[in-house]
């Protein structure tokens, strides 16, 4: 998926316009694309879709910590499909703070649990305008169509 | 959970585990695996103490408690642990063990639903066609879209991508951005009409052999179609 934009993108396939997106964003990495991948395919990745913002967003910042040592959402391994729900807001309380602290306005995830994690909780944490946004969403938010 | 006081000694069996090759014997106890991980101390969950029950063979209180579905399995724990312990496996193990109607929420309601009808939702397969076409007409409204369509089981195509349930459920508009990238970058892409779920909660629920099957039917349609690359962003 990181490799499929990052073709289409440097070989002109698709074309960006980074004007658009004017407010801050910050990036969250899953743990299935950076610790788990790493751990099973020997490459987490991390690179790849930070390339892929500087291509998209002026803005953009990393939460702290980042990359291996990045906080789970709390919605991964399928515990979003369990009725733990006071658990699962409670796990995610470090990710929001992460979040909070960047001052972004937008959360840029590659996963379908991470974005549906963080739209559910950011209400309780106090952050109801808080974008979340697919990574492919951005792209295709801000794709040049002819 | 129970307490540790009310643990019964007759369900110590050192050698419970020891076909496992997470590395739980080799625990050193140091706790750093309790101390980076975010659902510490809920219901008194610690990751350190689940390792070393899984060392002295404490199974059916493993398999009771509630911690290996609260820890969502990502891993942080064995990131930073010392000895290399496979937490986030185990973790799993322990989920695999449980009686299959005892596994909370819908997750494995979902697995029986895609192993019946080849998606988690039990879609029928007409209505699912018919919401494709349904979001494909509303890309093709769109300035630069005219005439778009969203190609099923196109054989020889370069990329098949599989759909994730909910995005034929209640987000069918997350179904665009990739249809869109794909239109622009005049990518030969196709989707499938049958056995196209995405995700694959045998992974979640510790069940190998509904994992299997699900990536079996992958697996089978890429070499049905011919086609090479998948892309499954689930």
């Amino acid at each position: 998926m990181f490799d499929l934009l990052t073709d289409y993108i440097r070989s002109g396939r698709i074309r960006l316009d980074k004007t658009k997106i004017t407010y801050r964003a910050a990036y969250h990495d899953p743990c299935n694309y950076g610790r788990k991948s790493q751990e099973l395919f020997g490459h987490g990745y991390y690179e790849e879709p930070r390339w892929i913002l500087d291509q998209c967003i002026s803005d953009w910042v990393d939460l702290f910590p980042k990359e291996g040592h990045q906080y789970c959402c709390g919605g991964g391994g399928g515990t979003l499909l369990t009725p733990y729900r006071d658990e699962r807001i409670h796990y995610a309380r470090r990710k929001m703070e992460q979040i909070k602290r960047t001052g972004a306005e937008m959360l840029v995830v590659p996963c379908h649990s991470c974005h549906a994690q963080i739209k559910a909780v950011a209400e309780t944490y106090g952050m109801p305008d808080l974008r979340v946004k697919y990574l492919w969403e951005v792209v295709a938010d801000i794709m040049i169509i002819d | 959970m129970t307490s540790p006081d009310s643990i019964n000694l007759e369900h110590l069996n050192h050698d419970r585990f020891k076909s496992w090759s997470f590395s739980q014997n080799i625990c050193t106890t140091c706790g750093i695996c309790s101390s980076s991980c975010p659902v510490s101390g809920v219901e008194g969950f610690d990751p350190r103490k689940l390792v070393r029950m899984v060392r002295l063979g404490f199974q059916e209180q493993l398999v009771e408690t509630r911690w290996p579905w609260i820890c969502t399995m990502c891993g942080k724990c064995a990131y930073v642990c010392p000895m290399k312990i496979d937490i986030a496996n185990i973790v799993r193990g322990i989920r695999s063990l449980r009686d299959r109607d005892q596994v909370p929420g819908i997750l494995h309601k979902g697995i029986d639903a895609a192993l019946k009808t080849g998606n988690n939702l039990a879609l029928p397969k007409e209505d699912y066609l018919f919401i494709l076409e349904d979001v494909a007409e509303e890309i093709a409204a769109e300035p630069g879209f005219e005439g778009f369509k969203a190609p099923v089981d196109k054989e020889g195509a370069n990329i098949l991508t599989t759909i994730h349930n909910k995005l034929v459920n209640t987000h069918t508009e997350d179904l665009k951005h990739w249809w869109k990238i794909f239109h622009v970058a005049k990518e030969d892409w196709t989707l499938v009409s049958e056995n196209w779920e995405g995700t694959n909660w045998g992974y979640f629920t510790g069940d190998d052999t509904a994992m299997k099957t699900f990536i079996g039917r992958i697996v089978e349609h890429m070499e049905q179609l011919n086609i090479s690359s998948l892309m499954c962003p689930e």
